[in-house]
């Protein structure tokens, strides 16, 4: 399938970071490559940098010579009067400071911060571009059975650009990876998964009103893409994951669910659970803004446990705790 | 020829602090008595936006019957916005995705429908910023600000402070008494991210032993010594005020760098972690940090308590109830001259109309000259310099 008509080389696509040495985003040492925009709002995201699909102003007031030294971006640069300073009565010096409800990210003040405390998050990037860093990594690839793994925000948003990334991966002899939540219209999908050696994809919750609840939308046509993607593609490997959120889906309902949904596939060949780690971060300062974040403890050990054994069983496999 | 009567309406943005009801009463009574109609817009601009949400509907005529008995009462009876904002609501898309779309222009196009030719908006520092935006796009406003922190530039009382502040001292009463039982040191730590001045002037009340505002970057060590002589003279506990903004003089963290190629301009705080490229704040995290500093400078055990939210609940203090009331008419007498796109402050003695622009971007913060430092200074209070 893979043969069918490859977007240019020249796309661009809306990159958010690209991280090396990954080990959580499929087999062996992988270059994870961020893209920007997302069709959900987990409370929990760990990434709200990536929601937005449009470059977004992000400020590092440690980086910031302050008003006296330097101040360049309080001179008429914003047109919206969303860089400010309160000179002497302010506690942190005379740093400037966003005001955020007035900020359209326009990134015009960015080029004149000498320090790069003004930044944007996101930029365009080509698939030559992308790969030219990822291609750095190549021999913990080889040597560890690594790849690219493509992840988000929602990547499949931005379908023809994964595309055309990932057929030139393969082109290039990389092994290629997504991370999909699935909220997207299945032709983004199946332009995709062609060019897709594994596919890590989530199921956080089951029923439809929870997900829509705490990730923003219903699951609905979630479900439908991936029964769909595992019927089109019986030779691609998919591995299914929940964040595991204490209070939210760490119960045995859920799991029991996901496996009911995925054991019918043979191509499905795993699924992992990922206990998530966050406390107090409620608000994210280098963006500004107030994301609804909440906050949570990791989940408890022994509930993971269990929950893992379930999962173990059900492919078959022997538990920690059956050994018991 | 029949002339209609002139309609305003009220709203609430962000959080409650006490004192929303009498501002409520102040504007329903001062424009009835001119022989305008107020209603309310249920929960910020919601009622507006999202009729669909409110069965009887988003909008609620106000009449002086009953509002009259309302300015004590806790709570809002029109509820308020929390972070909504119209400039950018949450929506789900024809394809389920969900994104945040610009709805200003459909809002300012219903408040016009319903006849509402101008807008009594009740306001934080960042509803303000909101409002202005409106503003400038043609919506009649006048704002009153809330603030329990009182950070708000421009009025020197801002409503709801009164009632935080009453309320923080009453419990700091509490928290030196369990301290003393103890025989402990009680870090509290109370709302003041830009401003300090609850910290201050409640600490100030309760004649705590150190007060820590943003406004003076704390050396914690000066504080343990202020406190271990005190403990040497037999006196083995402390009340130490934290404002959620407090900083200490150096921070160790500042150190840390980012060196990012140009490729890693946009970092993910997964990826980063301990880089510290990105600052991540939280408050409820300062008074645990400096009761376990104070533990180790001073061999006291130290309790981390954090009040926060807490403050901004309950019922109005009487100062607040005539701050609302006072705001509600100011704000009648300001659409009734014909004003817009201003903010009604208390420049004691009087109530005066100022450009919503002469609070945006600034914050009302305590002078470290003012006579509430002075005073704190000559009540022996540390304020961890």
């Amino acid at each position: 399938m893979e043969n069918q008509s490859v977007p240019s080389k020249a796309l661009t696509g809306l990159v958010l970071n690209i991280q090396h040495f990954s080990t959580h985003d499929g087999p062996g040492i992988r270059t994870t490559v961020f893209l920007k925009g997302c069709s959900l709002r987990c409370k929990w995201c760990s990434n709200p940098e990536s929601i937005h699909p449009r470059p977004e102003l992000a400020y590092n007031p440690v980086k910031c010579i302050g008003e006296k030294e330097c101040g360049f971006c309080l001179k008429n640069v914003c047109m919206e009067s969303a860089i400010y300073a309160l000179g002497s009565v302010d506690p942190a010096g005379d740093k400037v400071r966003i005001n955020w409800d007035l900020c359209t990210n326009c990134g015009k003040c960015v080029p004149v911060c000498p320090a790069e405390a003004l930044y944007l998050f996101g930029q365009g990037m080509t698939v030559d571009q992308v790969l030219s860093e990822v291609e750095q990594d190549t021999t913990f690839y080889r040597e560890s059975g690594g790849g690219i793994t493509v992840s988000g925000g929602e990547c499949l948003l931005q379908a023809d650009f994964v595309a055309a990334l990932l057929a030139e991966s393969h082109r290039r002899g990389i092994k290629t990876a997504i991370e999909t939540a699935g909220n997207v219209a299945w032709a983004n999908m199946e332009r995709v998964l062609p060019h897709v050696d594994t596919v890590l994809h989530d199921h956080k919750l089951t029923d439809p009103e929870r997900h829509k609840k705490w990730c923003g939308a219903d699951n609905t046509r979630i479900l439908v893409n991936f029964k769909k993607a595992y019927e089109t593609f019986p030779e691609k490997k998919f591995i299914a994951r929940t964040p595991l959120i204490p209070g939210v889906n760490d119960d045995e309902e859920h799991i029991g669910a996901v496996l009911a949904f995925i054991r019918p596939y043979k191509n499905v060949i795993d699924y992992e659970l990922l206990p998530y780690h966050r406390f107090g971060e409620s608000k994210y300062g280098f963006l500004g803004r107030l994301y609804e974040m909440m906050d949570f403890t990791s989940p408890c050990p022994k509930i993971l446990k269990r929950l893992r054994a379930i999962i173990d069983d059900a492919f078959g496999r022997r538990s920690p705790l059956s050994q018991e | 020829m029949t002339t209609q009567t002139k309609r305003i309406a009220i709203n609430f943005g962000g959080g409650y602090v006490p004192g929303l009801n009498a501002v409520i009463t102040g504007a329903v009574l001062a424009a009835n008595e001119i022989g305008w109609e107020t209603v309310g817009i249920r929960d910020g601009f919601d009622g507006l936006l999202f009729p669909e949400r409110y069965p009887d509907g988003g909008l609620v005529v106000l009449a002086p019957p009953m509002v009259e008995n309302l300015a004590g009462a806790t709570g809002c009876i029109l509820g308020t916005a929390g972070q909504s904002d119209p400039f950018h609501v949450r929506t789900i898309n024809a394809e389920n995705q969900v994104e945040e779309v610009d709805r200003s222009d459909e809002l300012l196009g219903l408040i016009n429908k319903e006849r509402i030719e101008a807008v009594i908006s009740v306001v934080g520092t960042r509803a303000l910023s909101i409002l202005w935006k409106l503003s400038r796009k043609g919506l009649k406003t006048v704002c009153v600000p809330k603030s329990a922190e009182n950070d708000i530039a421009a009025t020197m009382l801002s409503f709801g402070f009164n009632s935080a502040l009453s309320f923080l001292a009453d419990i700091l009463e509490r928290c030196r008494q369990a301290a003393q039982s103890a025989r402990r040191i009680g870090v509290v730590e109370v709302l003041g991210e830009h401003a300090g001045w609850l910290a201050l002037q409640a600490g100030t009340a309760v004649c705590a032993d150190a007060v820590l505002i943003p406004e003076i970057p704390y050396d914690l060590r000066k504080v343990a010594a202020k406190l271990r002589e005190k403990m040497k003279a037999g006196r083995m506990y402390a009340l130490v005020v934290v404002a959620e903004g407090a900083k200490p003089l150096a921070d160790l963290n500042v150190s840390r760098k980012a060196s990012d190629p140009q490729m890693k301009a946009a970092l993910s705080p997964g990826a980063t972690d301990n880089e510290g490229f990105h600052v991540i704040e939280g408050s409820g995290q300062v008074a645990a940090e400096v009761a376990l500093e104070i533990q180790r400078l001073t061999d006291q055990e130290a309790t981390p308590l954090v009040l926060g939210q807490l403050a901004k609940g309950g019922t109005p203090t009487v100062v607040d109830r005539q701050l609302g009331l006072g705001y509600g008419v100011g704000a009648v007498r300001a659409l009734n001259d014909n004003q817009s796109g201003v903010m009604v402050v208390f420049q004691p003695p009087d109530l005066k109309f100022v450009p919503m622009t002469e609070a945006i971007n600034k914050v009302r913060t305590v002078p470290t000259d003012s006579e509430f430092v002075r005073i704190a200074r000559a009540l022996d209070i540390s304020l961890g310099d």
